[in-house]
C-alpha cells in the first residue's frame, strides 16, 4: 500500500479501511505473487498469512485436484493478466474455484465454490501497474440452482439461480468471444490477402496484417493517417475513394487498379495491380467510423495476361503472314506449272523448304541461325562431296534466315533441274566472307561447274524472280545472276545491320 | 468481263516480297498498275508523296516492325484513297483509323477489289 499512497496518515487510514472492509480483498504483485489480503479474505478462504504471503497465487490456491481445476486456474489467470496488460479493470462474473476446507470430522477436503471476481490494476504516477487488486465474492449460496436442478420458486429463479445463471452464461459468452476474437485476429494477421482497418475521417491505420506490410514495404504506419503513412499515393485517386466511402457509407471496389507504391526505402515507385474493396465500418448508431480495406495484389497475373495478349497478337500476325506467303507461293507456282503433278511437286518442295527454315529457327528459339547450317540444310539432299562450303561462322537474324532459306532453296532446285546438280559430275562452290566492319555485309558467291552448258533462260521464272525480289526487297541487298556457259554464278551482297539499312 | 479498276495506279507497301508479289499479281489480274512495292516506311512515304497520278494504295499495317500510319497520313493529305492489309483484322487498328477499308491476310482477289472500290468510291459494275 505504501507504493500507492503518499501520506503516511492516509496509509494508516486506508490500511485500516482495507482490513475492516467486509469485502474480501487480495493484493497481488504484477508477477501474481500474493502481497496482501484483508480479514474478510481470510474468512472466506481460510488462508493463513504466514503460509501464503509472497507465494505465487496459483501455488497457494491451486483449485485442488479436480479435473476442472486447470481450467478454473486458467480463467482466473487470464483475467488477472488481462487487467495487468491492458491496465483496465476486468470482471470475471462467475468462476468455479475449489478451496481446502476442514470438514466436521477433522479431515481436510477441497470444496468447490462459485466466485465472482473483479481484478483492478493499481498504477503508479508513471502509469505502470504496481499491484493488482482482486475483489472476490463467494456466490455459491446465491446459486442453489446453478447445478442443473430446477428452481424451487419463481422468486428463487429471479433473485438467485437465474441471475447467476445469466451471469455465468455471459461469462461463458465472453470467454467464447475472446477465443473467437483471438482466432479472428490470428486469421486476419496471417491472411494471404492484405487487410487493414482505417479509423476516422483521416483514415488512421488501426490495424494491418503482414500482407499489407509487405505491400507497402514494411513501413511503420500504425496510428498514422493514410496521407502521412503513404504519401506517394497523392494524385492516384485512392485518398479520394476512401474519403468518398467515409462520407457516403457506400463501399468501393477496385478491380485491376494500378498503384505506384514505394516498396523499399528511398527506392523507386513500383507499379502494382490490385483488386480490393473498401468497406465502411459503422458504429452501433449506424454512423461510419472507419473503413475495412481488404484485397490482394494481382500484378503477376495482370502482367502475365498482358504478355499473353501480346503473344497471341504476334502469333496471329505471323500465322496470317505465313498463310499469305503460302498463298503467294501456291498462286505463283501454279502459274509457272501447267500440269498438276509438276505443280504439286514444286509447291510441296517450296513449302518444305519454308518449313525446314522454321525448324532451324525453332532450334534456337527464334534467335537466329548460322549461315553454314542454312546452306547445309538446303543442299544436303545432293551429297556433301558435290557442295563445297567455305566461309567463317555468320550468325543471322530470323528475317534474314527465312529469306536466305528460300533463296538457297530456289538456287539448289534450279541447279538440280538445269545446272550443276543435273549431272553426276557437277559441283557447286559456295564461298562467303564478311565485309565492312562498321556496316557489316555478307558477300556470298555461288558458283556452279561441271553441269550442262548454260544458256540464259528466255523468260524469268518465279524462282529467279523470287530470288531477286527477296534479296532487294526483303534484305535490301544486291544480287548478280550470271549465266556463264560453264555454270551459273550468283553473287550476293546482304547488309546484316538491317536497322541501319532501312 | 470489264475490269472496274482498269488502268488504276495502286501503291503497294508490304515488307515481305512473297506477299508483295502476290499483291502485284492480283492487281495485274485486275488490270491495275502496281506502284512500288515499298518494303519499308521511308520508301512508302516517298512513293506516296512523289508518285504522280496515284489512284489508291494497299498498306500493310506492320512493315518491318514499324506501323504504316505515317504513309497513311501522307495519302490522306493528298486525298488518295487507301486500304489497310493486316493479320490482326480491323480490331488491330488504332481508334483514328477504324472504319478505313481493311483486308485480312491471306487475301482473295474479290476482297482486294471490293475494298479498293469501297475506298475509291467506285460503284460495283
Amino acid at each position: 500500500m505504501n507504493d500507492t499512497t503518499q501520506s503516511s496518515d492516509l496509509t494508516v487510514n486506508l490500511g485500516a479501511a482495507f482490513e475492516a472492509s467486509p469485502n474480501p480483498y487480495l493484493l497481488l504483485t504484477p508477477d501474481l505473487r500474493i502481497a496482501e489480503f484483508n480479514q474478510a479474505y481470510v474468512d472466506v478462504t481460510g488462508a493463513r498469512r504466514s503460509e501464503v504471503i509472497g507465494q505465487l497465487l496459483f501455488a497457494a490456491f491451486d483449485s485442488g485436484p479436480g479435473t476442472e481445476a486447470p481450467e478454473n486456474v486458467r480463467q482466473v489467470r487470464a483475467s488477472l493478466e488481462k487487467a495487468r496488460d491492458t491496465r483496465q479493470r476486468d470482471h470475471l462474473a462467475v468462476v468455479r474455484y475449489s478451496m481446502p476446507k476442514t470438514l466436521p470430522d477433522g479431515s481436510e477436503a477441497f470444496v468447490e465454490r462459485i466466485w465472482s471476481a473483479t481484478h483492478t490494476p493499481i498504477l503508479n504516477d508513471a502509469g505502470e501497474v504496481v499491484l493488482l487488486l482482486q475483489h472476490t465474492m463467494d456466490v455459491t449460496d446465491l446459486s442453489p440452482n446453478i447445478q442443473p436442478d430446477e428452481p424451487t420458486t419463481a422468486l428463487d429463479a429471479i433473485i438467485g439461480g437465474s441471475v447467476l445463471r445469466r451471469a455465468q452464461s455471459v461469462q461463458e459468452d465472453n470467454r467464447r468471444l475472446e477465443t473467437e476474437r483471438n482466432r479472428l485476429v490470428e486469421m486476419f494477421m496471417q491472411a494471404p490477402g492484405f487487410v487493414a482497418i482505417l479509423s476516422g475521417p483521416e483514415h488512421r491505420f488501426q490495424m494491418h496484417n503482414d500482407a499489407y506490410s509487405q505491400l507497402i514495404g514494411h513501413r511503420d504506419i500504425a496510428g498514422k493517417s493514410l496521407r502521412d503513412a503513404l504519401p506517394e499515393l497523392e494524385g492516384q485517386g485512392f485518398y479520394e475513394f476512401l474519403d468518398e466511402v467515409f462520407a457516403t457509407g457506400e463501399p468501393y471496389e477496385g478491380r485491376e487498379s494500378v498503384a505506384q507504391l514505394q516498396r523499399t526505402p528511398d527506392g523507386p515507385l513500383e507499379t502494382v495491380y490490385l483488386n480490393f474493396i473498401y468497406q465502411p465500418i459503422r458504429d452501433g448508431a449506424g454512423a461510419v467510423v472507419g473503413i475495412f480495406v481488404q484485397g490482394h495484389e494481382i500484378t503477376d497475373n495482370v502482367l502475365a495476361a498482358q504478355r499473353q495478349k501480346l503473344m497471341i497478337d504476334e502469333l496471329n500476325h505471323r500465322v496470317k503472314n505465313t498463310l499469305a506467303t503460302v498463298q503467294s507461293i501456291a498462286i505463283q507456282t501454279a502459274r509457272s506449272n501447267t500440269d498438276p503433278a509438276g505443280f504439286a511437286e514444286t509447291f510441296q518442295s517450296r513449302i518444305m523448304a519454308l518449313s525446314h527454315t522454321h525448324n532451324l529457327l525453332t532450334q534456337s528459339h527464334w534467335e537466329g541461325a548460322d549461315l553454314r547450317a542454312i546452306l547445309e540444310h538446303e543442299t544436303e539432299a545432293y551429297g556433301h562431296t558435290r557442295i563445297s562450303l567455305n566461309g567463317p561462322p555468320v550468325s543471322l537474324e530470323p528475317a534474314i534466315v527465312l529469306s536466305l532459306g528460300m533463296i538457297f532453296h530456289e538456287l539448289a532446285t534450279n541447279a538440280a533441274k538445269y545446272g550443276a546438280l543435273h549431272t553426276p559430275e557437277g559441283r557447286i562452290l559456295i564461298d562467303w566472307a564478311l565485309a565492312d566492319q562498321r556496316a557489316p555485309k555478307l558477300k556470298l558467291s555461288w558458283r556452279e561447274m561441271g553441269g550442262p552448258k548454260v544458256t540464259a533462260p528466255d523468260r524469268r521464272g518465279f524462282g529467279s524472280r523470287l530470288i531477286e525480289r527477296n534479296i532487294r526487297h526483303d534484305l535490301a541487298g544486291e544480287i548478280d545472276l550470271v549465266y556463264a556457259p560453264d555454270g551459273l554464278i550468283a553473287e550476293l551482297t546482304v547488309p546484316l545491320d538491317r536497322t541501319a539499312s532501312r | 468481263m470489264t475490269q472496274p479498276l482498269s488502268g488504276r495506279r495502286v501503291l503497294v507497301v508490304e515488307d515481305e516480297s512473297l506477299v508483295a508479289m502476290l499483291l502485284e499479281t492480283i492487281l495485274e489480274d485486275m488490270d491495275c498498275i502496281p506502284v512500288g512495292p515499298a518494303s519499308n516506311i521511308d520508301d512508302g512515304e516517298a512513293l506516296a508523296r512523289d508518285t504522280e497520278n496515284l489512284d489508291a494504295a494497299l498498306l500493310d499495317v506492320n512493315v518491318a516492325g514499324r506501323q504504316v500510319f505515317p504513309v497513311a497520313e501522307v495519302l490522306k493529305a493528298r486525298g488518295v484513297p487507301f486500304v489497310f492489309s493486316t493479320g490482326y483484322g480491323e480490331g488491330g487498328l488504332p481508334e483514328e483509323w477504324r472504319g478505313q477499308p481493311t483486308i485480312q491476310k491471306p487475301f482473295t482477289e474479290a476482297a482486294i477489289r471490293d475494298a479498293l472500290m469501297k475506298a475509291m468510291g467506285v460503284a460495283q459494275a
